[in-house]
C-alpha cells in the first residue's frame, strides 16, 4: 500500500490542476461557513433570540455540517478527474501492464476518496470550531460532533459515487456532467417524487440519506419530523450505499477489457 | 522452460472473432516476431498477455508461473501506444514508471540516455513530438533492465534514423540473451532480428515456430543467357523447377527444393546456352509472408 500511495504522490505531485481544485474546495468550506455566520448574525438577531444561536456550541456542529453538505460537490469533480485521467492517457493500462495488479488500480483511487474524505473533515472541523467561538457564545464542546461524522459518512457516499461514475464513463466531460447532474437535482427530485407517491422511503436515496440527518438548524426545529426513521436506518442506508458503490468499482476493474 | 505459453486463448468483440484458439510457445532467449496484417489480433494477444484484457476462453503462463503482476513486472512492455501522464515530464513519468515496477530512479538516466531523450527528459510529455513519445516509451521498457522485453510495432512514428535504431537496439538486447517478444507487420523489421514468428490472420494462428523452419524459404535464381526465351523454356523442363518469370532483362527461376547454381549452369551448357547472368537470391520473408496469408483458411 505504501508503493501505491507514494506512485499516487507523484501523479499529481506536479499536477496543477490538481492542486489548484483542491485548495479551492478546502477553501470553500470555511469561506461558505463565515459567510452564512456572518450574514444571518447580521439579519436575524431576532430570529436567534427565539430559537437560539446556531453558531454555538453545541448546535453548530450541525448548523455548519448541513451547509457543508452544500458546497462538497468540488470533492467529487477532483475524484473524477483522477479516475479519468488515467482513462484519458491510457496509464490505466500502463500501471498494470508495469506490475500493478488490477485490484491495486482501485485500492489507489480509494486511497484519494479516504484522503478527500478526511482532510475535509478536518477542515470543516477547524472552521466550526473558529465560527462557534467567534459567532457563538458558548464555549467550545463536542457534544452534538455526531453531526460532523454524518457529513463525513454523506461525503464518502458522494465520492463513492463520483468513483463509479467515473469508472464507469471514462471520459472526464460525460463523467463530470452525470455526476453534477445527480448531486445537483436527480437525487432530489427522485426523493421528491418518491416521498410524494411512495413515501418515507424516498429519504433513503444516497445522497438524502444524509440530508435527512442533517436538517437545517432552524427548519428542523419548527418542522414536525413524523415522516422520518431513525437516524441509524439512514447511516445503514449510507453504509449499503457505499459497500455497493465500491462493490461494482471493484466488479468493473476485475473483470473487464481496460 | 518457455518464457510464455499460450493456450487455446480466445476472444471476441461483439461479431468479430479477435483471436480463435490461438496456441504457442515462446523458448527463452528467442526474438519472437508476432507478425500478421494490422488487425490480426496481435495487439489483443498482447493486451491478454498483460493483463489489461480479459481472453474468453484458454489460459497462459509466464515464466511456467501462473501470471500476476510480479511476472509482469520483469518484463518490460510496449503496448500499442505510448501511455504517459501529459502534464508531467518525461523523467517524472518514467520515475511512475518506477515505483510501479517497484525499482529505483538510478536508472532512469541510463534508459533515457539510450533513447536519446536525456535533453528534453524535463519537458512535459504534451510537447514531445511522436517519436519522442516513442523514445519515452521504450525508455520505459527498458527501465531496470528486465530479462523479458515485449515490443508491439516499436517502430511506429520514428522517422527512418529512428527505425534503424531501434532495430540496433533490439539486435543489440537479443545479443545479450533477452527474450524479446515482437509484434509488427513490418516484415523487414523482422526479418532481421527475429529467430522465431507466429503469423496470424483474422484471429487465427497459421503458424508458429523457428524461422527458418517454419517458412520454406529456398533460394531463387536470377539467370540471364543471349535468349532469355529459349532459357525459359529450357529452364521449365529443368527437374524441381516451379517456375521461371522474365523479369526485366533477368529470368527469375523458383524450385521446389533448394536450387544448386553449379548444377543448373552445366545444365544449360550442355543444352547449349552460355549463362551471362547466374545468382542465388533469398526469398524474402515477406514474399513467403504473403504466400502464407494468402492462402485461405481452412
Amino acid at each position: 500500500m505504501k508503493q501505491i500511495i507514494y506512485t499516487e504522490w507523484l501523479k499529481v505531485k506536479n499536477y496543477r490542476t490538481f492542486w489548484a481544485m483542491l485548495l479551492l474546495a478546502l477553501i470553500i468550506i470555511p469561506a461558505g461557513n463565515f459567510m452564512v455566520a456572518d450574514k444571518f448574525t447580521e439579519n436575524l438577531q431576532q430570529l436567534s433570540k427565539l430559537v437560539g444561536n446556531p453558531f454555538s456550541f453545541p448546535d453548530v456542529w450541525l448548523t455548519m455540517a448541513s451547509i457543508n453538505s452544500y458546497i462538497s460537490a468540488l470533492f467529487g469533480l477532483l475524484l473524477i478527474i483522477l479516475v479519468t485521467n488515467e482513462y484519458t492517457y491510457r496509464t490505466n493500462r500502463q500501471n498494470i501492464i508495469d506490475g500493478w495488479e488490477r485490484k491495486h488500480f482501485v485500492y489507489a483511487k480509494l486511497f484519494w476518496l479516504v484522503l478527500l474524505a478526511l482532510l475535509t473533515l478536518i477542515v470543516a472541523t477547524i472552521s466550526a470550531i473558529l465560527v462557534g467561538v467567534i459567532y457563538g457564545n458558548k464555549p467550545v464542546s463536542f457534544e452534538g460532533y455526531e453531526y460532523m461524522l454524518y457529513y463525513f459518512l454523506q461525503l464518502i457516499v458522494m465520492l463513492t459515487i463520483a468513483l463509479l461514475i467515473g469508472v464507469l464513463v471514462k471520459r472526464a466531460g460525460l463523467a463530470i456532467v452525470l455526476f453534477v447532474a445527480y448531486n445537483m437535482m436527480l437525487d432530489q427530485l427522485l426523493t421528491f417524487l418518491l416521498k410524494r407517491y411512495v413515501g418515507t422511503v424516498g429519504g433513503l436515496l444516497p445522497l438524502q440519506s444524509g440530508d435527512e440527518l442533517l436538517p437545517f438548524p432552524l427548519v428542523g426545529k419548527m418542522v414536525a419530523t413524523s415522516d422520518h426513521y431513525d437516524t441509524y436506518v439512514y447511516i445503514l442506508a449510507m453504509l449499503c450505499y457505499i459497500i455497493l458503490g465500491i462493490f461494482l468499482v471493484f466488479r468493473k476493474i476485475l473483470k473487464s477489457d481496460l | 522452460m518457455p518464457i510464455l505459453t499460450l493456450q487455446n486463448i480466445s476472444k471476441r468483440y461483439g461479431a468479430v472473432q479477435a483471436l480463435a484458439g490461438v496456441s504457442f510457445e515462446v523458448p527463452a532467449g528467442s526474438v519472437f516476431g508476432i507478425l500478421g496484417p494490422n488487425g490480426s489480433g496481435k495487439t489483443t494477444l498482447l493486451g491478454i498477455v498483460t493483463d489489461v484484457l480479459k481472453a474468453d476462453t484458454g489460459h497462459f503462463t509466464l515464466f511456467d508461473k501462473t501470471p500476476t503482476a510480479r511476472e509482469r513486472r520483469q518484463i518490460g512492455t510496449l503496448l500499442e501506444t505510448p501511455n504517459f501522464y501529459h502534464y508531467l515530464s518525461g523523467y517524472e513519468n518514467l520515475e511512475i514508471s518506477a515505483a510501479v515496477k517497484q525499482r529505483g530512479k538510478d536508472d532512469i538516466a541510463r534508459v533515457l540516455d539510450i533513447c536519446g531523450l536525456t535533453q528534453r527528459q524535463h519537458s512535459a510529455f504534451k510537447t514531445y513530438s511522436l517519436g519522442m513519445k516513442q523514445r519515452l516509451a521504450i525508455a520505459g521498457v527498458l527501465l531496470g533492465d528486465p530479462e523479458v522485453l515485449i515490443l508491439d510495432e516499436p517502430t511506429n512514428g520514428l522517422d527512418p534514423a529512428g527505425i534503424a535504431e531501434v532495430r540496433d537496439l533490439v539486435r543489440r538486447l537479443a545479443g545479450t540473451g533477452k527474450t524479446i517478444i515482437l509484434a509488427s507487420h513490418l516484415l523487414d523489421e523482422v526479418e532481421k532480428v527475429c529467430t522465431h514468428v507466429a503469423i496470424l490472420r483474422k484471429g487465427n494462428l497459421l503458424l508458429s515456430g523457428a524461422v527458418n523452419e517454419v517458412i520454406s524459404r529456398n533460394d531463387y535464381i536470377e539467370i540471364a543467357a543471349a535468349d532469355n526465351h529459349a532459357l525459359q523454356s529450357l529452364l521449365l523442363r529443368y527437374p524441381g523447377c516451379t517456375s521461371a518469370e522474365l523479369n526485366g532483362g533477368l529470368l527469375k527461376v523458383m524450385f521446389a527444393a533448394q536450387p544448386d547454381a553449379a548444377a543448373i549452369n552445366n545444365y544449360c551448357a550442355q543444352q547449349g546456352i552460355w549463362l551471362s547472368h547466374l545468382q542465388l537470391r533469398k526469398k524474402s520473408l515477406e514474399t513467403a509472408f504473403l504466400e502464407i496469408t494468402n492462402t485461405p483458411v481452412q
